[in-house]
């Protein structure tokens, strides 16, 4: 377990109360893998976050996979925010800190007398970022939310699944609340920049309902500059203008490859020229396809349903020749170089990544309590000056309470031991 | 009025299409100043997809472009040219942020990558952002979100079990990349205000979309496990599901998280039985009969408009939502409550609507949209005159050279 490089860090000199739950919790991490002192407040007990997958299968909240993959180098306390001591805790901790991060439902810091206004009495330069399905205020402030329907809010859900049946979402199914903590992120970096600037703190407001909605790409001007609406399509490329289908997804000898088999322009339309010299090299081209001008016949403007669906037949009978490490190697790599050709990977294909595993991606960290080293997902971006770096694996439920409370907040073993027995840490 | 946050910043972006333009917008809808390199001669492939106003595709009439580069400036420029590179190196003086997006060793083969870029302006930050990362086998691949997206793992567990996956729609990784690289600029920028020191920020998208899927990768390495596909089930909850109410096409999501909402879901759909019904009372029984549940469900979710059956289930108390279409999120009240579309009049599309990037709302400094996305080349006087203050001479013979473009011949034919 390495220390941090507080020269090499660019965050060290920052600190973070995390009291963000579910995929919020990525947050955080933005901010504990670039340098910055996070600690992470759990409910007596340990956080409800604690879910499935679990190390080994052994149901336990000390052993969710999920909390460690989200809570790497922060540091861990207990403290129930609902007892009086505890809220005079929290207000100590507070004056220590330069940011807060909660993704509370709307007003319940508040009631417990925690919200920004109280704390900005106490700590006026903090900043205080709320994570809400909705925001603060609005029509849908009080709507009850959970990340499949704050998915179905910001219109991704309708964009994804097979016509004929119900919309279909992300199957790892945080999504939207990792765009809502990624989003308190960089709303609490903005807000250090001015700080940095002015000397004033202020308050974060972020909706995870808009935080999920750039994703849609293109669908929502389709509809306001064009009046299409968009209906999911499932694994085709889409033609709004025409509503052509365009095959994009082969079957191969193992499994699934996404071609962008797709003319009208560069760099599409040489790469499906790649694609069928490959073809034609193998015998496996048929005449009317070498024949076929990409630029002219197979531009979204012209093209007819027929022919897309005549193309994407002749394609996959040459992809079920192959495996998908052959399609993916010798198209985007190899003698034919750039097909726009993806493999459609399973956890397995990412695990042994022949890029992943040259860039060093993967970083084990100790477990000392499992007497096991578990393999992470390293540095979310490369930087050259200030590394980020995996420290040290996410903290066991009240792991530093002691260091905390009695080495920084100056607590006596004695009311440490009174405040645990009464249940406030 | 207070200050702007970013106000001085100074971006050059020579990145294009989706993750660039998306992260340097964090800043710009925060007061920073960005310029778009671009150039006639090869046109932002944003600009050349749909959708476009009046359906005739033309270099400035995309809403797609639009979509990603409001409160920004745009200069055209040919990279081809070494007159165009000699301006380009002035725009990197000018900067303190440098985005790029090219393959792997392009801006190196012009001389502008990093190394270049500092020995122009030593504190320069640095941003190149590829599908998979500098070096390794795999660092030339080139490709879109939409190739990600997939080899990211999202698109194999997306669908139905008894069918082939239903990926995410679109360049879905892209929109996960640029939050990372935004944090990072922003890191940057505050490492450099301590120490004086810029320095180089390379993003693997690969990477970066990675972190919103790692535990069922450490779910593979520790136990072995392969996640395949549920359609909208969750482990956690049951029910969790996409139903079908009355109308064309249309759907609502809801999600039963726990067991005061599985009471209180029942009297909702006027079915208290099943609360004590053997087949449904707990969460392992429901679990068990997740498929004659759902049934029953969309049985009742048929008979209700979309807007009912989310009022009744909202009264209730449970999570659920309207699944939205296009049509239906411009006229949310809750998006218009927080002014999220913004109408802005452009030059040659007239008055769109834009989307916020940023999608918090801070107190003193809220998010601002002032300009719409720029025409191709439609600042070049402004940048070449007032911001790098070159004279009226210097900027007529990089006109005549043609390193400052100015005529589009190329095609506008789209591909989908």
């Amino acid at each position: 377990m390495s220390t941090i490089n507080e020269e090499k860090s660019a965050l060290s000199h920052v600190r973070i109360l995390d009291l963000t739950e579910g995929g919020c919790m990525l947050g955080g991490k933005l901010f504990s893998d670039m340098g910055a002192d996070v600690i992470k407040i759990e409910p007596p007990g340990g956080s409800p976050s604690r879910i499935p997958p679990y190390y080994k299968e052994i149901e336990d909240p000390q052993k969710s996979i999920f909390w460690f993959a989200y809570n790497t180098n922060k540091r861990g306390i207990t403290l129930n925010l609902r007892t009086p001591e505890g809220q005079e805790l929290f207000k100590k901790l507070a004056k220590t800190a330069d940011v807060i991060l909660e993704s509370f439902g709307v007003g319940y810091m508040d009631s417990l007398g925690l919200g920004y206004k109280e704390i900005s009495k106490i700590k006026p330069n903090i900043i205080y970022a709320s994570i809400t399905p909705f925001g603060q205020s609005g029509p849908k402030a009080g709507y009850k939310a959970s990340d499949l329907t704050l998915w179905a809010s910001g219109g991704f859900l309708n964009d994804c699944g097979d016509p004929d049946r119900a919309p279909v979402w992300i199957g790892f199914g945080p999504q939207a609340s990792f765009f809502g903590g990624a989003e308190a992120a960089i709303g609490a970096m903005t807000a250090l920049w001015y700080r940095s600037r002015t000397g004033e703190g202020q308050f974060i407001d972020v909706s995870i309902q808009e935080s999920t909605m750039s994703s849609n790409m293109n669908v929502l001007p389709m509809w306001d500059v064009n009046g299409v609406e968009f209906k999911r399509v499932g694994a085709v490329s889409f033609v709004a203008a025409t509503r052509v289908r365009q095959p994009i997804y082969f079957k191969c000898k193992d499994g699934l490859v996404m071609i962008l088999a797709l003319g009208g322009n560069d760099p599409y339309a040489s790469s499906s020229e790649r694609l069928v010299q490959w073809m034609k090299d193998e015998g496996m081209c048929p005449d009317w396809l070498a024949k076929l001008n990409w630029w002219k016949d197979y531009n979204a403007a012209v093209l007819k349903q027929d022919l897309a669906d005549k193309v994407g037949q002749a394609i996959e009978a040459f992809t079920m020749t192959k495996t998908k490490a052959e399609l993916y190697e010798i198209g985007a790599f190899g003698k034919y170089k750039q097909i726009l050709v993806a493999p459609v990977s399973n956890t397995r294909d990412i695990s042994e990544d022949i890029q992943l595993k040259a860039r060093q991606f993967w970083v084990n960290l100790p477990h000392p309590e499992l007497n096991d080293s578990l393999p992470y997902c390293g540095p979310y971006i490369r930087m050259s000056e200030t590394p980020i770096t995996l420290r040290k694996r996410a903290p066991l439920t009240g792991e530093d309470n002691r260091k905390i409370y009695l080495g920084e907040l100056g607590l006596s073993d004695a009311s440490l031991k009174a405040l645990q027995d009464k249940g406030v840490i | 009025m207070n200050k702007k946050v970013f106000e001085g910043i100074k971006v050059a972006e020579f990145a294009w299409v989706v993750v660039g333009p998306s992260t340097s917008r964090y800043l710009a809808d925060h007061g920073a100043t960005v310029v778009k390199i671009e150039s006639h001669k090869r046109l932002d492939t944003n600009r050349i997809n749909g959708p476009f106003v009046g359906g005739v595709p033309t270099p400035d009439g995309s809403m797609f472009y639009g979509k990603h580069n409001p409160n920004k400036y745009c200069i055209s420029i040919d990279l081809q040219h070494p007159n165009g590179r000699e301006l380009a190196r002035k725009m990197i003086a000018w900067a303190d942020i440098v985005t790029e997006s090219f393959s792997p060793g392009t801006m190196e083969k012009w001389g502008l990558g990093y190394e270049d870029a500092r020995k122009i302006k030593p504190d320069i930050i640095y941003f190149s952002s590829s599908m998979q990362g500098r070096g390794g086998p795999h660092s030339s691949y080139a490709g879109y979100g939409q190739n990600a997206v997939n080899f990211s793992g999202f698109s194999e567990v997306s669908g139905w079990p008894d069918r082939l996956p239903s990926p995410p729609y679109g360049a879905y990784t892209d929109y996960v990349s640029c939050r990372f690289a935004a944090f990072a600029l922003m890191a940057a920028l505050e490492y450099r205000r301590r120490t004086g020191k810029g320095q180089y920020i390379e993003q693997s998208q690969f990477e970066s979309s990675l972190q919103f899927f790692a535990p069922p990768v450490m779910d593979y390495q520790i136990n072995g496990r392969i996640m395949g596909r549920n359609g909208n089930r969750y482990p956690l909850a049951a029910p969790h599901g996409v139903f079908q109410c009355q109308g064309d096409d249309r759907w609502i999501a809801l999600a039963v998280m726990n067991e005061d909402q599985w009471q209180s879901f029942c009297r909702a759909i006027g079915k208290p039985e099943l609360a004590v019904d053997k087949d449904f009372a707990t969460f392992a029984d429901r679990k068990r009969n997740e498929d004659a549940l759902e049934k029953i469900i969309s049985a009742w979710t048929i008979k209700y408009s979309v807007e009912e059956a989310e009022a009744i289930l909202q009264k209730a108390g449970i999570p659920s939502n309207v699944v939205e279409k296009p049509s239906d999120l411009y006229k949310d009240p809750q998006l218009q409550h927080r002014k999220y579309f913004v109408p802005m009049d452009h030059a040659v599309m007239g008055k769109q609507k834009y989307e916020h990037q940023a999608c918090f709302i801070l107190s003193k400094t809220p998010r601002e949209l002032y300009m719409p996305s720029p025409c191709i080349g439609e600042h070049n006087e402004y940048v070449f005159k007032e911001l790098l203050k070159m004279s009226d001479e210097e900027i007529a013979e990089h006109l005549i050279d043609g390193s400052i473009t100015s005529e589009f011949t190329g095609s506008m034919t789209s591909s989908f």
